[in-house]
């Protein structure tokens, strides 16, 4: 919780330029309105108490995350990271109340959430989280704004969303144009680059105002251009929305832009 | 509003799944049709079995009667009360029926009814189904001077005019005329012989004579007498006219009057009454020698315009003065009524079932011909039992004056009409001391939507088979094996035809499965951003819904255009493969009739929909079942 973001000493590593600019932007982005001071005073929002979970393959039980406790604050930017298989997808799974821990106990905003009813936590989803998928998981037939519409479409019924649709329109578009996406909104998501559908899943995520964003390798499956863009992205939103984000990485470099490392390593948390 | 919209779009994008639904299409665009087929053959089919029957039937055992119908009758409008449309009562037996066809005689079995002129209509379709376009319109058992216009610009050989009358008039003018020869020539050959036996006679006595005066050489048998026999009968002027009347009457050129022996029998030579005296032959003679050519001529001025016969003088002077007639001046004359014309007077008239009389004959161009054995204006005999125990056979003559068609082949080669009142009278039906006349069925037609079935139980309640020894019956009762044929045959039609959009029932749900599976990431994603797992099952009732309503939409709009327009596709189809997919002559309708029943095309439709939804919701179960994150990590 004491490493806080904004006065992290710049690093050079591969991806050293866009640090810069990211915390440049972030920078001037803190000299207009918010303070560090209050930031740092920012409550637990979520936690993670001892999570067992493990699958059934047949016969054998493959436990996959063995007592991980964890902590996330308010506002604050925590990176998971670890080898491939080791279980991040699993946890951010289970912390977004995806899938439930076979042992445990997931809080949000000091509420137990792994044990509500389906119909509590799809609210919770819709609501309070921000999902961002390696593959991006746009829906192929909807056009780039309608993809970005689609929480909220969700979250509403057949009427109050006509009734809202000028108000969340409004919304999508701004949050595209900020995506750097404004142009593209009536395509169809096949028709852009991973780039372009991974800002777009970004826009998704936060068109319902969401408290945390839980995202699952967001450049994994992106080149480094793109993968840096879309990182900047989420840097700059981040820093504009006051938002929280968990982050799934295998990389070591983007990794170490978070405020808090989160390593899994044979089904439990090694370093903080 | 996800549902709505992901359903729409997978509509518009997966046409693989159109695809599937064309099946569906096809299947409630057949169904459509073949109902509307099916019933209007149906409906056609039931308003033709119906069409002589009446609705309800209280009908007497065969030979059996019913007495004193009018208690009858009052009784069952005292059981039906409002329910009665009309009644009427019907004498029917079967009988003998027998004509002439080219001097072979015919004989067939029929079913006679005798019915009432007037309300015999009002319970059946009788009068519709008349041949004569007169006697549809007021009806009766006379022989009409018209109504045959169809026969005669159908261009029927047989049939040159449109009167039956006239067809009567030339027959028996025709059979009277070759009566008339024949009598001449035999009355040549009689005066002849007489002649001939005279001479004989003279020279025998002129032998005697001789002898007894002694002389021996005279000749026994003198060569004159042969030559006056030979010039009397053989010479060709007398014997010509007769083999060209045969000609005529036989000639292939000529329609062939039918049995002329019969009609002889049955026409007024019969009632001329015998002389009592030997003719004088010698008179006879003097008369024929001058008289013969000018028979020849005079006849035929007298026979050949038919107006001539509508003029009632004309035919007396002739019955009168007809020289030919050898017994006319014997015979005290008689008053001109007492005769029977035939060309002039008809019998009871019969009305025949068309099936009866009609033929198919394939004339000299191989095509197949109409050839009618009788025809109205032809003369029919009948013959069919008394009532009572010691029933004894009649036989009657009757008049055909028309036919009738209801295009069901079972009662238009099998009944027989005759008047009511004549069949009582004959059959001795009537008390002669009260001169009240029995009947054998009485006939009631029900109000329009009454129930007959309720009519035919109250009525079997009245009248209960231990008191009286009646059938009673409805017109459903009497076709039922043909009508639970039909029904059954639409109901395992429609069977079929429904398990064909089952069988594309299956097609929507193979394919809706393959979708599921396609779209398991969306369905993961859907999921994740807190879609429930009934609104995740809902898009996919909601395509199943969309897909069979456009299925069924496209199937219904293409079955009712294919039933509007199904008699121009049957002549397109003809004309493509040269085979006639709807002929006339076999089903008696000019066109295919169909009738589109709103519920039939409405069930069908809900039917179908009904089935792709219900395709579709296993596929969408499992969609709903789909665990979010599983179905994220799916590739
Ligand atoms: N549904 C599942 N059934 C069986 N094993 C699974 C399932 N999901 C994940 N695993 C296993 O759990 C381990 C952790 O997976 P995951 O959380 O995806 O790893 P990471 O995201 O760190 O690469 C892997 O070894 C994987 O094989
Ligand atoms: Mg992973």
């Amino acid at each position: 919780m004491s490493r806080s973001t904004i006065t992290k000493p710049v690093t050079i590593d591969s991806m050293g330029s866009m640090e810069l600019k990211k915390h440049s932007a972030g920078a001037t982005q803190l000299s207009a309105g918010a303070t560090p001071p209050l930031k740092l005073a920012m409550p637990t929002l979520m936690s993670a108490s001892n999570i067992h979970k493990s699958y059934r393959k047949g016969e054998l039980e493959v436990p996959v995350l063995k007592g991980v406790n964890l902590e996330i604050a308010a506002g604050s930017f925590t990176a998971i990271v670890g080898q491939s298989g080791s279980g991040k997808s699993t946890l951010l799974h289970l912390l977004a109340t995806l899938d439930a821990p076979d042992q445990g106990a997931v809080h949000f905003q000091d509420r137990r959430i792994d044990n509500l009813s389906p119909r509590q936590r799809e609210t919770i989803r819709n609501r309070q989280f921000g999902l961002i998928f390696q593959f991006y998981h746009l829906l192929p037939e909807l056009s780039m704004l309608e993809n970005v519409l689609v929480p909220k479409m969700v979250q509403d019924g057949f009427f109050s969303y006509l009734r809202n649709k000028r108000a969340y329109k409004k919304r999508a578009v701004e949050l595209l144009e900020m995506v750097g996406l404004g142009h593209r909104m009536a395509h169809r998501p096949n028709e852009l680059s991973g780039g372009e559908m991974q800002r777009t899943a970004i826009a998704r995520a936060l068109i319902s105002n969401p408290s945390v964003i839980l995202a699952d390798e967001p450049t994994g499956n992106l080149d480094e251009e793109n993968g840096g863009e879309v990182m900047e992205t989420l840097d700059n939103l981040r820093e504009q929305e006051n938002l929280t984000v968990i982050m799934v990485t295998h990389d070591v470099g983007l990794a170490k832009s978070a405020d808090k490392t989160i390593r899994l390593v044979g089904g439990v948390v090694v370093s903080d | 509003m996800y549902k709505l919209l992901l359903s729409w779009r997978y509509l518009r994008t997966r046409f693989i799944a159109l695809a599937s639904i064309i099946s569906v299409t096809l299947g409630v665009a057949t169904l459509i049709v073949v109902n509307s087929v099916m019933s209007g053959f149906v409906f056609e089919m039931k308003s033709r079995l119906h069409g002589i029957l009446s609705d309800v039937e209280v009908a007497a055992p065969l030979l059996g009667q019913i007495h004193n119908p009018e208690y009858h009758t009052r009784i069952i409008r005292d059981v039906l009360g409002d329910d009665i449309e009309s009644m009427t009562c019907v004498v029917r037996n079967p009988a003998l029926l027998t004509f002439d066809v080219n001097g072979r005689q015919w004989t067939q079995q029929v079913m006679l009814l005798g019915i009432d002129d007037e309300s015999f209509g009002s319970v059946t379709d009788f009068h519709p189904y008349l041949q004569n376009t007169h006697k549809r319109e007021q009806f009766s058992f006379s022989l009409e001077e018209q109504g045959y216009p169809q026969w005669v610009s159908a261009g029927c050989p047989d049939w040159t005019t449109d009167s039956a009358w006239d067809y009567r008039r030339r027959k028996f003018s025709k059979i009277r005329e070759a009566e008339t020869r024949r009598l001449e020539q035999e009355k040549l050959y009689d005066l002849a012989a007489a002649e001939y036996l005279e001479q004989q006679a003279a020279k025998s006595r002129a032998w005697d004579a001789a002898q007894a005066a002694g002389d021996t050489q005279a000749p026994r048998n003198g060569e004159a007498v042969n030559a006056n026999y030979n010039s009397n009968v053989q010479s060709p002027d007398t014997r010509q006219p007769i083999a060209a009347s045969q000609a005529t009457f036989i000639g292939p050129e000529q329609p062939v009057p039918r049995a002329p022996e019969k009609h002889m029998s049955a026409s007024g030579f019969q009632h001329v009454p015998l002389p009592d005296q030997a003719p004088d032959f010698a008179a006879i003679h003097a008369q024929e020698t001058a008289g013969v050519e000018a028979a020849d001529s005079s006849a035929t001025l007298r026979f050949a315009p038919t107006h001539h016969f509508n003029d009632g003088k004309t035919t007396r002077e002739f019955r009168k003065f007809d020289p030919v007639d050898p017994y006319a001046k014997y015979s005290p004359e008689p008053a001109v009524e007492d005769f029977f014309d035939p060309e002039k007077d008809q019998y009871t008239g019969i009305i025949l079932g068309l099936a009866i009389a009609k033929r198919k004959t394939i004339g000299e161009d191989g095509e197949l011909k109409d050839f009618y054995m009788v025809r109205p204006g032809d003369d029919v005999q009948i013959m069919f039992p008394t009532v009572g125990g010691s029933a004894k056979p009649i036989s009657e003559n009757c008049t055909l004056v028309d036919f009738y068609s209801s295009n069901m082949h079972e009662y238009d080669s099998s009944f027989a009409f005759v008047p009511l009142k004549e069949l009582q009278k004959i059959r001795g039906m009537v008390d002669p001391l009260t001169g009240d006349a029995s009947v054998s069925t009485i006939q009631i037609k029900l109000k329009e939507g009454a129930d007959l079935d309720a009519a035919r139980d109250k009525l079997m309640a009245q009248f209960p088979p231990e008191s009286y020894p009646y059938d009673i019956h409805t017109w459903q009762d009497t076709q039922r094996p043909l009508l639970s044929a039909v029904h059954m045959e639409l109901t395992i039609l429609n069977l079929l035809l429904f398990m064909i959009i089952a069988v594309a029932g299956f097609g929507i749900l193979a394919t809706f499965f393959m979708i599921v599976v396609e779209k398991t990431k969306d369905i993961g994603v859907l999921k994740a951003l807190g879609a429930p797992s009934s609104g995740v099952m809902s898009i996919f009732l909601g395509y199943g819904m969309a897909l069979g309503l456009v299925g069924t939409g496209a199937g219904v709009v293409l079955g009712l255009l294919f039933v509007r327009y199904i008699n121009e596709i049957a002549e397109v189809v003809q004309v493509v493969t040269g085979q006639e997919v709807f002929d006339p002559e076999i089903y008696y309708f000019s066109e295919i009739p169909t009738i589109v029943s709103p519920t039939m095309v409405l069930l069908v439709g809900l039917g179908a929909i009904l089935i792709a939804v219900m395709a579709s919701v296993l596929p969408a179960l499992r969609a709903a079942r789909l665990h979010p994150v599983e179905a994220l990590r799916y590739e």
